[in-house]
């Protein structure tokens, strides 16, 4: 049997690690049980990592939307950075902020079993501060301007419409 | 010129020790250090991994202009790590400046910021464009939330952030969505491994979303009995909740180690002073010791010290020597390579001269 570490030499140790009723048994060659060994005696934290647990909800999400016929996300690339969704399911990475536009169908469940939850309710960015208020303040002025065309009063029709446009000019920029 | 600054600022890296180490602070007897760190992106840039050259210079260019500019940043450096040698990148990994996968990246324009006090460190180009990170001593997460809050702010004056309503702050890796918030605290957990608890503990509290690491981190061994626990929620939660609700954890554990603690001063005391002077002896004689059995027995005396069985050296001494023995500070120190036999040599010097210090300044 060659050593489970190195798999180039024959292992002629074995080492067994017994954690409460577990026994997890390794077969390793005599350079690689010094080595391990070391690591061993030093303490065990729960085996958790999030990139496996990732990989794994990215699989169960897969084969739920192939039951439910949704097309598969294989054939799916982002438009900015042209990431495709099976790079993204190999790294767990993506590449720019135009992936979770892109892959949002994906994307939504995934957070959903990551976080319970896929809504922002923290934070919002000074700068967004602004442009999220400024788009409340238009549909608020577009309200207004409906309603005073209606009672036939268009110098304030008019002065509305010119902030309006002002404010969308911002927001393009 | 460029050089010149390089050289001059890790010379003062070397010389200088970060706030975070100094022993004060909070419950400073079981937590060492609380850290928040935020992931933030620019938008319209891809991420650090599909970004290409000149898209990282981008964002190294604006990092200067932000450090340079705000008053801030007054007493903040910028430093290009592709300068560095991988001595010294893993240098200021062992300082806790940057994360291991920082140092080990291979893309160009990889920065980090740092203030004098090593309160603050921002790793540019690293998983997302801006990972800004802020570490005080002891239990101190609400007011590490002020301070970065503010500087996240200052950041956002010059950079668009990548920002969704629905999601939260853009980043890399889902994981990090939302807030990009990661907080998280050193804790110095003697009494539970000695009763064989610990292991229960941290099983109950990687249940409900929280999650244990190393000394340095993200898939690193656990070091010296210290566990850093931090939360993996970073979405559907505001920050303030986050960091709330890790303190509670974090609360939870350090009764439990109180009350080991308690026990094990009344049930065992001569054997744990026996342990504790042990370790004295051999950190205060030894002529070879590894970086291992280093942090083995300055557990050990921190436990001492902690309890009140010795007296000297301080806590912030031992802080400081967990990190000054490591092999890549201790390489940087004595202003050059050295083998493992060698570093284990200079290593045995290195703690036999803090010791001895600390200890004749108690007799004067």
């Amino acid at each position: 049997m060659l050593c489970q570490i190195c798999k180039k030499k024959e292992a002629t140790i074995t080492i067994a690690k017994v954690v409460g009723e577990q026994k997890t048994e390794f077969h390793l060659c005599k350079d690689c049980a010094a080595v391990f060994s070391d690591k061993i005696s030093i303490f065990p934290l729960p085996q958790f990592n999030i990139n496996d647990l990732l990989a794994g909800l990215l699989k169960a999400i897969d084969l739920y939307n192939k039951e439910e016929g949704i097309v598969p996300a294989k054939e799916i690339k982002c438009k900015n950075c042209g990431l495709t969704y099976e790079e993204f399911k190999q790294s767990g990475k993506l590449g720019c902020s135009v992936c979770y536009h892109d892959f949002r169908d994906q994307l939504t469940p995934l957070l959903r079993r990551l976080y319970g939850s896929s809504e922002h309710i923290g934070k919002i960015p000074r700068r967004a501060r602004g442009k999220l208020n400024k788009i409340k303040k238009i549909k608020q002025l577009r309200k207004e301007l409906r309603e005073v065309v209606i009672k036939e009063e268009y110098e304030k029709a008019a002065k509305i419409r010119d902030e309006i446009l002002k404010l969308e000019g911002v927001l393009k920029k | 010129m460029q050089n010149n600054r390089k050289e001059t600022l890790l010379q003062n890296l070397k010389k200088s020790t970060a706030e975070w180490t100094s022993g004060q602070g909070s419950l400073s007897d079981i937590v060492i250090s609380s850290r928040i760190r935020l992931a933030r992106n620019m938008e319209g840039i891809p991420f650090p991994s599909r970004a290409d050259k000149a898209e990282l210079k981008n964002i190294f260019e604006l990092s200067k202009q932000v450090v340079d500019k705000s008053s801030l940043f007054r007493d903040s450096n910028l430093l290009l790590l592709d300068e560095l040698s991988s001595l010294e990148n893993q240098f200021l990994v062992e300082k806790h400046l940057i994360s291991i996968y920082h140092a080990r990246e291979k893309h160009l324009y990889r920065g980090c910021v740092f203030n004098q006090k090593e309160t603050l460190s921002i790793m540019i180009n690293e998983e997302d464009h801006f990972r800004i990170q802020y570490l005080l001593s002891g239990l101190q997460l609400n007011k590490i939330w002020e301070f970065i809050n503010q500087i996240d702010d200052e950041i956002g004056k010059k950079v668009t952030y990548a920002f969704s309503e629905k999601e939260g702050y853009l980043t890399s890796c889902p994981t990090n969505v939302g807030t990009g918030l990661r907080a998280s605290v050193m804790l110095h957990l003697p009494a539970l491994v000695m009763v064989n608890r610990v292991n229960d503990v941290l099983k109950a509290i990687s249940k409900i979303g929280y999650v244990v690491r190393g000394f340095y981190g993200e898939g690193t061994e656990v070091m010296g009995n210290l566990f850093q626990v931090s939360n993996q929620i970073t979405l559907g939660l505001s920050e303030e909740e986050i960091i709330d609700n890790l303190e509670k954890v974090n609360q939870q554990i350090i009764s439990q180690e109180q009350k080991m603690r308690k026990n094990l001063l009344s049930e065992s005391k001569s054997q744990l002073e026996d342990q504790v002077w042990r370790a004295y002896g051999i950190l205060s004689n030894a002529r070879i010791i590894s970086s291992a059995e280093t942090m083995k027995l300055l557990s050990k005396l921190r436990f001492g010290v902690e309890l009140g069985i010795i007296s000297y050296p301080g806590l912030g001494t031992i802080n400081k020597l967990m990190l000054l023995i490591q092999p890549a500070y201790l390489q940087i120190l004595s202003g050059k390579e050295l083998s493992p036999y060698d570093r284990d040599l200079q290593r045995a010097i290195l703690i036999r001269n803090k010791i001895t210090y600390s200890r004749e300044r108690m007799c004067i």
